[in-house]
């Protein structure tokens, strides 16, 4: 393995990182907004938004990914790898993001709603400045879980051809007749983005329980 | 009339199967202090929750300073920015004192006069600190609820409530859920608020409070207000059955004078 | 549109045998999973520091590789040290280790989470070794397991739509091989995702029978 091929790998670490953050900064509001859907029990679109999670969720990315590349050309829209990949990869953490809002969203102690409301807050206010601040508190470990288990799938970019650090290791691999090494430096990147991830998941846990227990 | 601040007139709600409230009127003139007494599920909390519409009641109408509340001029239903705009003028203390954990203590008092009523924050700010220092808890204005006792809390509590200076105080057992040693520091800033005039009413199994500090006793039982009567007249001697086992059951507490 | 799914139903004994393959290899190495993850869990919870690190250190490593690299390491890596495995075994191989991480350590959060005086009464009644395990220890961690690791198992057969890379003939690459064939990629897929999901609400069926017998016990 020559030091081209490491760049070359290296490279596909960008898109990896690119198409990663992009998944997760596009997934996150939308996760919020589903969640906030089901949790104000908007007649029909509630019921809607609780099937799409259900079907998203049980998945394969793989499977959603092929799905959307393969099929909406056939339908006349016409999309591009990189797109498709981040459309599943959107579809695909937001419904797993609504989760983590919903569970906030349903533990949040009513009392402090009702307060909101008997000092004449709007649903607006009521939800900006008592409900999000604390929800965002409180769901963050598992959303930052759920950033861990993106990054743990974006291989499955190499399916459609996009050359993140797995397509580029197996290229390389490919090439050299020699694809353990290659493998072996791709592993090398991508554990620590994700160890990094679940090592910041873990101490945002551990500080919350020592403020619950300092309460 | 034009001192009437409370009007609830026949009242219904059910949950389920289960009437908690059948047909209940009575009506609260500005500056008293009405406390509301009864057994456990007799409907009070039910009934105190009914009058912001926390609570929205099957059949009846409530009526804050003659204007209707949940039903609007043309008759339907009030949207939620409607209803928003009247809970201005109505404060309510709650059982678990419901303060908002990511807000200091001013910042609590502060939120709503600030977003809601949209007064200027310099203005809001004297108000609230006069507040606390009328509670008592000056010094823990810059603390998170988390750090406070049960009875600073509730104070702070009602605090947050006066800070919107409303027409009407709601208190839902503001005392039920403190340890006994708590309970008097919250009682003191209530006698105080009533005899400085302010019109409250007051869900509570405090009888010493109910005696000293009520100017009029709502005894619900059962989903029905059974009697209403001066507090001396109330407890010496209560026309219903119901009442007299109520009050002999407390008699304890009542003898005592409360806390 | 209906012409389509028309096709698919024609081809429905390739997908059939998709579904099976992925029923098939998600079961077994679900319990060879949880199988080694039992023998894992105690090793990593001992008082041996090299052996409880070692573990620690192999549950850490699974859980930052991505899957899909990994089935690739198995089967496209191993060669390069002699391994040579067929497709199907490299999938059940990776699909185990990888997922024996990861009951280990839902074991753990479980054992650790389990109330200690029922088993020292265990033991106060004379049981000992297997019968202690068997009858004291396992049933009430297994009933507060139970929808964690059905969680997990979803989590297999999902991973498991990843070994269509290497030719694993299971539901996705038989959808697949039905698009490619026939060109009809909505219906193919679409019809994949519905069965995924089918697959998914007989586990989550199973975990709340799970949860009602661990809810009657509470």
């Amino acid at each position: 393995m020559s030091a081209g091929d490491v760049l070359a790998i290296l490279r596909g670490a960008v898109v990896t990182v690119t198409l990663s953050l992009t998944g997760i900064l596009i997934g996150l509001p939308i996760g919020l907004g589903l969640a906030v859907l089901r949790w104000a029990d908007v007649p029909v679109v509630a019921r809607i938004v609780a099937v799409y999670v259900s079907i998203l969720r049980a998945t394969p990315l793989v499977t959603l990914l092929l799905l959307l590349f393969f099929a909406l050309p056939n339908i006349g829209i016409a999309i591009g790898p990189i797109s498709a990949a981040i459309l599943a990869l959107v579809m695909n953490t937001a419904a797993f993001n609504c989760e983590v809002w919903r569970a906030s969203l349903m533990n949040f102690p009513k009392d402090q709603y009702e307060a909101a409301q008997s000092v004449g807050m709007s649903a607006g206010l009521r939800f900006r400045r008592i409900v999000l601040p604390q929800i965002a508190r409180t769901s963050l470990p598992g959303l930052v879980n759920e950033m861990s288990l993106l990054i743990k799938v974006t291989p499955v970019l190499a399916v459609v051809g996009v050359v993140d650090i797995t397509r580029a290791a197996v290229r390389i691999g490919a090439e050299t007749y020699d694809p353990l090494p290659p493998f072996l430096v791709a592993v090398a990147l991508y554990a620590p983005i994700v160890f990094a991830l679940v090592a910041l998941q873990r101490w945002i846990e551990r500080r919350q329980l020592m403020a619950e227990a300092a309460a | 009339m034009a001192d009437r601040v409370l009007d609830v007139a026949g009242v219904s709600k059910r949950f389920g199967a289960l009437e908690v409230l059948s047909d209940i009127s009575f009506q609260v003139e500005k500056g008293e202090t009405v406390c509301v007494l009864g057994p456990s599920g007799s409907g009070k909390s039910t009934l105190l929750r009914c009058i912001n519409w926390l609570e929205r009641p099957d059949a009846g109408q409530i009526y804050l300073n003659g204007a209707q509340i949940g039903v609007n001029g043309a008759g339907l239903v009030m949207s939620d920015r409607e209803l928003s705009r009247i809970r201005t003028r109505i404060g309510m203390v709650f059982q678990h004192f419901a303060l908002w954990p990511h807000l200091t203590v001013l910042q609590n008092l502060m939120e709503a006069p600030v977003q809601v009523q949209k007064r200027p924050k310099a203005e809001v700010r004297d108000e609230a600190l006069a507040l606390l220092a009328k509670v008592g808890l000056s010094d823990k204005r810059d603390a998170f609820p988390a750090k406070l006792s049960g009875g600073q809390k509730q104070r702070v509590g009602i605090a947050r409530a006066l800070a919107m200076r409303p027409d009407l105080l709601l208190f839902d057992e503001p005392t039920s859920a403190l340890d006994p040693e708590l309970v008097g520091e919250v009682l003191v800033v209530m006698r105080e608020l009533a005899h400085e005039g302010m019109t409250m009413v007051v869900v509570t199994h405090e009888m010493g409070f109910a005696r000293d500090a009520a100017t009029r006793i709502l005894f619900l039982d059962r989903g029905r207000v059974l009697e209403t009567a001066m507090p001396e007249r109330f407890f010496s001697s209560p026309e219903t059955e119901r009442a007299r086992q109520f009050i002999q059951r407390y008699a304890g507490h009542a003898a005592n004078g409360g806390r | 549109m209906i012409h389509d799914f028309g096709i698919v139903w024609s081809e429905r004994d390739l997908l059939l045998t998709g579904l099976g393959n992925t029923t098939i290899l998600s079961v077994l190495s679900a319990v060879a999973a949880l199988l080694i993850g039992f023998v894992l869990t105690p090793a990593w919870m001992s008082k041996q520091r090299w052996l409880a690190g070692t573990v620690r250190g192999f549950v850490d490593g699974m859980r930052c590789v991505p899957f899909l690299l990994f089935a690739y390491i198995v089967y496209y890596g191993l060669p390069s040290l002699g391994i040579r495995l067929d497709n199907w075994t490299s999938g059940l191989v990776a699909l185990t280790i990888y997922n024996a991480a990861y009951m280990a350590e839902i074991l753990r959060g479980a054992w650790t989470a389990q109330p200690r005086e029922p088993i020292e009464a265990g033991v106060a009644f004379g049981f000992s070794n297997i019968a202690l395990f068997r009858r004291i220890v396992l049933p009430p961690l297994l009933l507060a397991a139970g929808p964690v690791i059905g969680n997990q198992m979803i989590q297999i057969i999902k991973d498991s739509a990843f070994l269509t890379i290497i030719a694993l003939p299971e539901l996705t690459h038989a959808a697949s091989s039905i698009q490619s064939r026939h060109y009809v990629p909505f219906a193919a897929f679409i019809t994949a995702v519905f069965l995924y999901w089918g697959l998914c609400l007989v586990i989550e069926a199973g975990v709340s029978s799970i949860d009602r017998l661990a809810a009657a016990r509470r």
